[in-house]
């Protein structure tokens, strides 16, 4: 029962959602308003889960002592302050979530962190990007001329790169990123069939 | 040790060093070397010169801080874009750490042009389960934001007596540094209401967004800071903003910074072959 039910609704919902798209009578658009509504309470719910997954996980890594356990304090402090001052001061503008945590911390520590990205790969560009073969040789030219086409000092250098660093984007790029959504849109319907006839169940959870 | 075995194993804190002075640099000397606005660019444009005045703009702040220098000036040159031209901005979010950065924008822009919120803008907030908020906006926007993101009840809003569902909206603009992003509006909202979406999103994802290009999915692209340049000039070049552009004052330090990568990677090479040969 405790398996069957789940699946039950699963092939259900998978196959009345689908219909449904087709279908413009009222009844239909009222049964999809409700069911978006339902979705996004039980995204709200997936919040609390994430929290409690990650509560649980640095419990477990401050008690056996792993490497980095410090940071784990971190977290569980800054997740337990920014919590409390969430709930106490609430949430809207001008509030101290908003005015400390988040304007005069999480944004400069934010900007920091993806602003020093620039530092270490200009290290790490010098130290591992090496034509070590033909593949390796046509990616290393290919992310020059991208790299020199997408700043203004490429113009200035010679007038077309631009164009050409288009060209390699709309071309060689394009189609290979096109077969990379074809895969993942093949792949997701194929695997979204599955879970709608019962075929795959992973997402029932290991337990009998 | 041979020099160029030397060179292979330069201290890193050289090449930070090297590369903080010429980000730097630029910024307090501009080089002035200039942006020229591409076809990408133009098109989101054009498109929100195309929506009349009075009617509304949708951009949807889908990114944080972490991509603040590159997105938020988007942002702000669109918001400068459709004020200028009477076009009323509506503001959501599908990132939580993006609404802080849209509180920003809403507080500062609309004033320069003396819009009114509620009348002229509306900023909605950010809502838990993306697919099921775009699928909601699609039919009612009160359903999902029954309050904006100061609390306002929408009905009290004057500007959400005309703007109910997405088919309201003539353009959409997602700012995206990832997902949700640009896809989702694309997979949801244009796919099932036909919402025109052109996007912002940062330079590393902007070779994701060539095939929606192509199809003619997007309308437009604002690739990284450059697109965010490109978008400044088209602005300032049409008269609708004279205000300082800091995608553009930033692009002489984007300049250099490519540079020195890519004459970093260039003397690896050189030093990496010239050791392995010398010891062959």
């Amino acid at each position: 029962m405790r398996r069957s039910l789940p699946l039950a609704i699963c092939l259900i919902m998978g196959i009345v959602m689908m219909v449904q798209f087709f279908v413009p009578h009222p009844i239909s658009v009222g049964f999809y308003d409700l069911t978006t509504k339902w979705i996004r309470i039980v995204s709200a719910f997936a919040l609390v889960l994430g929290v409690g997954s990650l509560i649980l996980y640095h419990l477990d890594r401050l008690q056996r002592r792993r490497a980095g356990w410090v940071y784990s304090i971190v977290t569980l402090v800054a997740l337990v302050v920014t919590a409390v001052i969430g709930l106490v001061w609430g949430v809207k503008p001008g509030s101290p979530l908003q005015e400390v945590i988040f304007k005069n911390m999480l944004v400069p520590l934010n900007a920091s962190m993806f602003a020093i990205l620039a530092f270490y790969m200009a290290s790490a560009a010098y130290r591992a990007f090496r034509a070590r073969t033909k593949e390796a040789a046509l990616l290393l030219i290919a992310a020059f001329i991208v790299m020199l086409g997408m700043v203004p000092v490429g113009a200035a250098i010679w007038g077309k790169l631009p164009e050409v660093a288009e060209w390699i984007l709309s071309v060689p790029n394009m189609a290979a990123k096109r077969a990379i959504v074809f895969g993942v849109a093949l792949g997701a319907i194929a695997t979204s069939l599955k879970v709608i006839l019962g075929i795959e169940r992973g997402w029932l959870g290991g337990g009998k | 040790m041979s020099f160029w075995e030397r060179l292979l194993k330069i201290d890193r804190k050289i090449i930070f060093i090297v590369m903080a002075v010429l980000v730097l640099f630029p910024l307090l000397k501009p080089l002035g070397l200039g942006v020229n606005s591409g076809p990408r660019a133009k098109a989101v444009f054009d498109a929100v010169d195309a929506i009349p005045p009075g009617k509304t703009l949708l951009i949807s702040v889908d990114f944080d801080p972490a991509s603040m220098p590159e997105l938020y000036p988007m942002l702000v040159a669109l918001m400068r874009h459709a004020f200028a031209r009477d076009v009323k901005v509506l503001l959501c979010g599908l990132w939580i750490t993006g609404a802080g950065l849209a509180d920003k924008a809403v507080t500062e822009i609309p004033p320069e042009y003396g819009k009114e919120y509620g009348k002229d803008v509306v900023y909605l907030g950010w809502k838990a389960g993306v697919d099921a908020v775009i699928l909601g906006m699609g039919e009612n926007i009160k359903n999902v934001f029954p309050v904006d993101y100061y609390g306002h009840p929408l009905d009290s809003l004057p500007m959400m007596q005309e703007v109910v569902r997405l088919r309201d909206i003539p353009f959409m603009v997602a700012i995206s540094a990832g997902t949700p992003g640009f896809s989702d509006w694309l997979l949801y909202g244009q796919s099932r209401y036909g919402l025109r979406v052109g996007a912002g999103v940062t330079a590393v994802s902007a070779a994701d967004a060539y095939p929606f290009l192509q199809s003619g999915q997007l309308t437009g692209l604002l690739a990284g800071m450059k697109g965010a340049a490109e978008y400044e000039v088209l602005v300032a070049k049409n008269g609708y903003s004279k205000a300082y552009m800091p995608a553009v004052a930033a692009m002489d330090s984007q300049s250099l910074a490519h540079l020195v990568i890519l004459f970093l990677v260039v003397l690896g090479n050189v030093a990496f072959f010239a050791t392995r040969m010398k010891r062959r």
